[in-house]
């Protein structure tokens, strides 16, 4: 969406999102792409229950004068945590095997060391679009961490 | 109803206890009188068809390190004797575990069902190794086969799957069905200390043995996966059939990231049909499984019930008493008592 450059905008525009029940991941404030006519571009991430609920939430965006320039959908987006334990020599590798799979993306990893030559533990979130491309995810990584030697936790609750 | 108590080790102490409390609460509730007729370990034998006196034998054996100190006992490898000569109801089998042979304890079973009589067990070693044949051996000979002590201690875990959901498909068990590891996982989360402290710890309270191996590489919830898949999901699967991983490698810091994402690290085994797993897992904090100390958990996924999860005492004598009698007064009931 564009906004104004004017205080109180970015408020105007959440204010909908949190009454009609959307639950806001992220906000991307871009005030140094500023478009020619002045706007601050700023593209916002939520998660929506239902369609009716989205719809209600882009007319009171409308009725407010907030410009929604473009509209992504992505449809019952499935996050899973998973632990990798072991030397993370390679941890871009691993991520962008796991990345390169259709429909699945990686977000939010931490690490954490070990003490001199132990082990280290990686967490990652794996986003995907159902179920059942993160039981793939998660057999895929699987995979991975058998040929690398590495231990793999994953959720109970995955696949 | 006359009983034989083959191994007196801390099993067979905790029933003898279990039965000289309950002996008039027993009588009473469910019109039944156990005496226990003979008691048997791997250095003699102590018999008496009018029934042992527990208290005694409790107190000579204490001291004796055997049953054959007792008044009368002999000394020797005497339990097939016993278990063939000595007449009897029910034999509990109660050896020490043997997963690779499930000897002596296989032995001991199968002699007792082809002497007709009834069984019951809390060593998983004959479940793990020959389950289907001690199944259809126990249905042939006509006599009862009970094992509720070998998975889970206290928590009624075959129990309540066979009887209470019995109107239900079961088409997942997920548990924490060891103790020590849970244990050792708790205190690694709780005090951010290292797997080899802990484990040390462990050692000294006594919640880990002093060869901790079958525990910590997930091989003894392994066994408890085969016994379940097989009684309760009608498998057929060997302990090697089980995809196997412990806890060794679990580290402070793999907690500590899982904590931050509102989960915690349990070992837990898994059965459904064409899979069974055990290894460590992210549990959200709050669920069911996510039980501390030395607790054991189960949860049953359901056709009907959708989930049902049961936690307890899954090790220590007295607890898994409440097993061995809770089977003792099901064979009483089955056989029209």
């Amino acid at each position: 969406m564009e906004l104004e450059d004017v205080p109180g905008q970015l408020l105007k525009a959440l204010e909908p999102i949190s009454r009609f029940g959307g639950n806001i991941q992220s906000i991307m404030h871009q005030r140094e792409r500023k478009t020619p006519l002045g706007r601050i571009p700023v593209m916002l991430i939520f998660e929506v229950g239902d369609r009716a609920r989205l719809n209600r939430i882009l007319a009171a965006l409308r009725a407010r004068g907030v410009r929604v320039t473009q509209l992504g959908e992505r449809e019952g987006a499935v996050r899973t945590t998973a632990l990798l334990i072991g030397p993370h020599t390679d941890i871009r590798d691993t991520i962008d095997r796991l990345g390169a799979l259709r429909g699945v993306g990686v977000s939010d990893l931490s690490l954490a060391m070990g003490g001199l030559g132990q082990e280290s533990a990686a967490r990652m979130t794996i986003t995907t679009d159902n179920e059942k491309r993160a039981s793939l995810a998660i057999s895929n990584l699987q995979r991975i961490a058998d040929r690398k030697k590495l231990l793999l936790i994953a959720s109970l609750e995955a696949g | 109803m006359r009983l034989v108590l083959v191994g007196f080790g801390n099993l067979g102490r905790g029933l003898s206890r279990a039965l000289i409390q309950k002996a008039s609460f027993l009588r009473r509730s469910h019109g039944l009188i156990p005496r226990v007729v003979a008691a048997v370990d791997e250095f003699g034998a102590a018999v008496d068809e009018k029934g042992l006196n527990l208290t005694r034998l409790l107190k000579v054996a204490g001291k004796a390190g055997t049953v054959a100190a007792y008044k009368g006992g002999k000394r020797g490898k005497l339990a097939l004797r016993v278990i063939e000569g000595v007449e009897a109801d029910v034999v509990y089998e109660l050896t020490p575990t043997n997963i690779k042979t499930g000897e002596p304890g296989l032995t001991h079973i199968k002699r007792a069902m082809w002497a007709r009589k009834h069984v019951i067990t809390s060593n998983k070693g004959p479940l793990v190794v020959a389950f289907g044949e001690l199944d259809s051996l126990a249905r042939r000979c006509g006599v009862e086969f009970r094992y509720s002590a070998s998975v889970g201690g206290a928590v009624p875990v075959v129990g309540l799957a066979k009887e209470l959901l019995a109107g239900n498909e079961i088409r997942e068990i997920r548990g924490v069905l060891n103790g020590t590891t849970n244990y050792i996982l708790t205190r690694m989360s709780r005090e951010d200390a290292p797997f080899e402290v802990v484990l040390r710890e462990a050692q000294e309270l006594g919640v880990a043995e002093k060869d901790p191996t079958l525990d910590i590489e997930g091989i003894d919830t392994a066994c408890k996966i085969t016994i379940l898949a097989n009684s309760l999901l009608g498998m057929n699967a060997r302990l090697k059939d089980v995809k196997v991983a412990g806890i060794k490698r679990v580290r402070p810091e793999a907690i500590r990231l899982a904590r931050e994402a509102g989960q915690t690290i349990k070992l837990i085994g898994i059965a459904k049909r064409g899979s069974l797993e055990v290894g460590p897992k992210l549990v959200p904090l709050g669920h069911p499984l996510a039980v501390g100390g030395t607790l054991n958990a189960v949860t049953f996924e359901l056709d009907l019930a959708r989930e049902i999860s049961i936690t307890g005492f899954g090790a220590g004598p007295k607890e898994t008493s409440s097993s061995l009698l809770g089977d003792l007064i099901d064979i009483h009931r089955t056989l029209g008592g």
